[in-house]
């Protein structure tokens, strides 16, 4: 493997590494509609995070986004692993009362939730409507994650939707889920012009350019691991990352130091 | 025992709306190769695909000049507008080192039945030689392909570019009932637990290593192989064996 670090080969060799574990920021669990997972329960999910060293994955259960009410099954199967599985709370701005009644019920699941989680594209409203304000303004609050699904040339949860509530909610540490897929440009600009905006590498990957484009205008630390677990597996993304990313401190960066700081400071490292 | 890699899925050229560093010439694609040790490629042009058939086989040539580390790819249009079958096609294929055949059919505007191939397709059969069907945008449609295979069971078939969205539920019907139906391991690398079930249900001589270069991480689908839990003689198998017993079987 030419022109690869160490740490990089390391990992082509053995798999994973001890002193470089993974973060994976965007994750969900459970069946799916559309696909067939192999890997749909916690057990599974937990096996295929070891072999390849990761050590935390933050996800919503597929229940918690296609349907009414569902959190709760992302509560159950994250707390049969403590620690290692923490949890994004699904707002659905379709159901006001389920999102009053788990704002309501946040607190007594600190031990799991880190933040909350937005499918706008697929809710059909944008994330700027008045259904998901109670929890931006609760997010907000308590300097919360919230991992936003994004997309490009989209009016639901594209790069203008995410300048808005980045300037309307400076308190959350938002994550742009797959980085405004497509317009990268716009992607690297939102992380350069808000300190609480991420880029967030699920679905990034699949072409070969944005990840280095990232690296070379907005830099390692404002770049999030993440695979979409289990649609995308954990060594073809982290083979992905190496293909593109040359420097050492760079992959510790983004495979899991930067994860690690904005878990430090909401207190759930 | 080290792996060594035959890259089913790769090609030469970039698209019309540009590809991140692609390879522009057989050698550049080599030299891409080398970095990240992969010994042998199936190959075509993406020029076949983007601007014509016709000449892109005839560019695909010109590149390869030969190198033996390189099995090219023609692109097929049907055999009765002449554009690329005509006479002595195999002993063509033979002379310019061609050893599968791959198709287009939503792009380049035709059917993908027995009435339009018919004879060619029979000939394939007999001669071993792999049909590569890309699911990308504008290659192979699922319904076409079950209705090809039904027409032509015995059609070695190679599917590449599997869909970002996970395709078990297509492409386990059709290992279940065609044995000479073949996955590149690209794209189906991509989805979690998938790749070690369709080993574990139909066999790692089911599946061929591809990468998807230059669109595609090389070091994706590598380090996948590499480490999925399947067995060391399996993961050797699916890198290059398989593909080299494929391609030794071809008579042209």
């Amino acid at each position: 493997m030419r022109n690869m670090s160490q740490l990089a080969k390391d990992i082509f060799k053995y798999g994973r590494v001890k002193d470089c574990p993974v973060y994976d920021m965007h994750g969900h669990m459970g069946s799916h509609y559309g696909i067939h997972f192999p890997t749909k329960s916690a057990e599974k999910t937990v096996k295929s995070m070891q072999a390849a060293n990761v050590q935390k994955l933050i996800f919503s259960h597929h229940g918690s986004l296609m349907m009414r009410d569902g959190n709760s099954l992302s509560l159950k199967e994250a707390r049969k692993f403590p620690g290692l599985l923490k949890v994004y709370c699904t707002i659905n701005p379709n159901f006001p009362e389920v999102t009053e009644k788990d704002l309501a019920a946040f607190d007594e699941a600190r031990d799991v939730y880190v933040g909350i989680k937005l499918l706008a594209a697929y809710h059909k409203k944008p994330i700027t409507d008045d259904g998901y304000k109670k929890a931006w303004e609760f997010a907000n609050k308590r300097k919360l994650f919230a991992l936003v699904h994004t997309w490009g040339d989209n009016n639901m949860n594209g790069p203008e939707q995410i300048d808005e509530v980045a300037r309307k909610y400076p308190g959350c540490k938002i994550f742009m889920g797959h980085s405004c897929h497509g317009e990268w440009d716009k992607a690297v600009l939102l992380a350069n012009k808000y300190k609480n905006v991420y880029l967030e590498l699920t679905a990034v990957p699949d072409e070969r350019g944005p990840m280095e484009k990232f690296i070379e205008k907005a830099g390692s630390k404002k770049i999030l691991f993440g695979t979409d677990m289990p649609w995308f597996s954990y060594h073809n993304y982290i083979g992905a990352v190496l293909g593109a990313v040359r420097k050492e401190e760079d992959l510790r960066n983004i495979f899991y130091l930067n994860a690690k700081k904005l878990l430090g400071e909401i207190g759930q490292l | 025992m080290k792996i060594k890699f035959f890259d089913a899925n790769a090609y030469i050229g970039t698209q019309m709306l540009g590809v991140y560093k692609s390879a522009a010439t057989a050698a550049e694609l080599l030299e891409k190769m080398d970095e990240v040790e992969i010994e042998k490629a199936l190959v075509y042009h993406m020029a076949q695909f983007d601007y014509s058939p016709e000449e892109g086989n005839k560019m695909l040539v010109e590149t390869m000049a030969g190198n033996k580390r390189l099995f090219g790819c023609w692109t097929l249009l049907p055999p009765q507008t002449e554009e690329v079958i005509a006479d002595n096609f195999f002993a063509q294929m033979k002379k310019n080192r061609i050893f599968a055949l791959n198709l287009f059919p939503v792009h380049h505007r035709f059917l993908l039945n027995g009435v339009v191939f018919g004879e060619f397709f029979k000939e394939l059969i007999k001669r071993k030689i792999p049909l590569v069907l890309s699911m990308r945008e504008g290659g192979a449609t699922w319904e076409m392909l079950y209705s090809l295979l039904k027409e032509f069971p015995n059609l070695t078939c190679i599917l590449t570019d599997l869909s970002i969205w996970g395709v078990d539920r297509y492409t386990f019907p059709l290992l279940e009932k065609y044995e000479k139906v073949y996955l590149e391991s690209g794209v189906l690398s991509l989805h979690e637990g998938s790749f070690e079930m369709t080993v574990k249900k139909f066999g790692a001589k089911r599946l061929v290593f591809g990468t998807g270069f230059p669109e595609k991480y090389q070091e994706a689908s590598m380090l996948h192989l590499l480490h999925s839990n399947i067995s060391k003689t399996d993961k050797q198998k699916i890198a290059a064996g398989n593909m080299e017993k494929l391609l030794s079987e071809v008579k042209l």
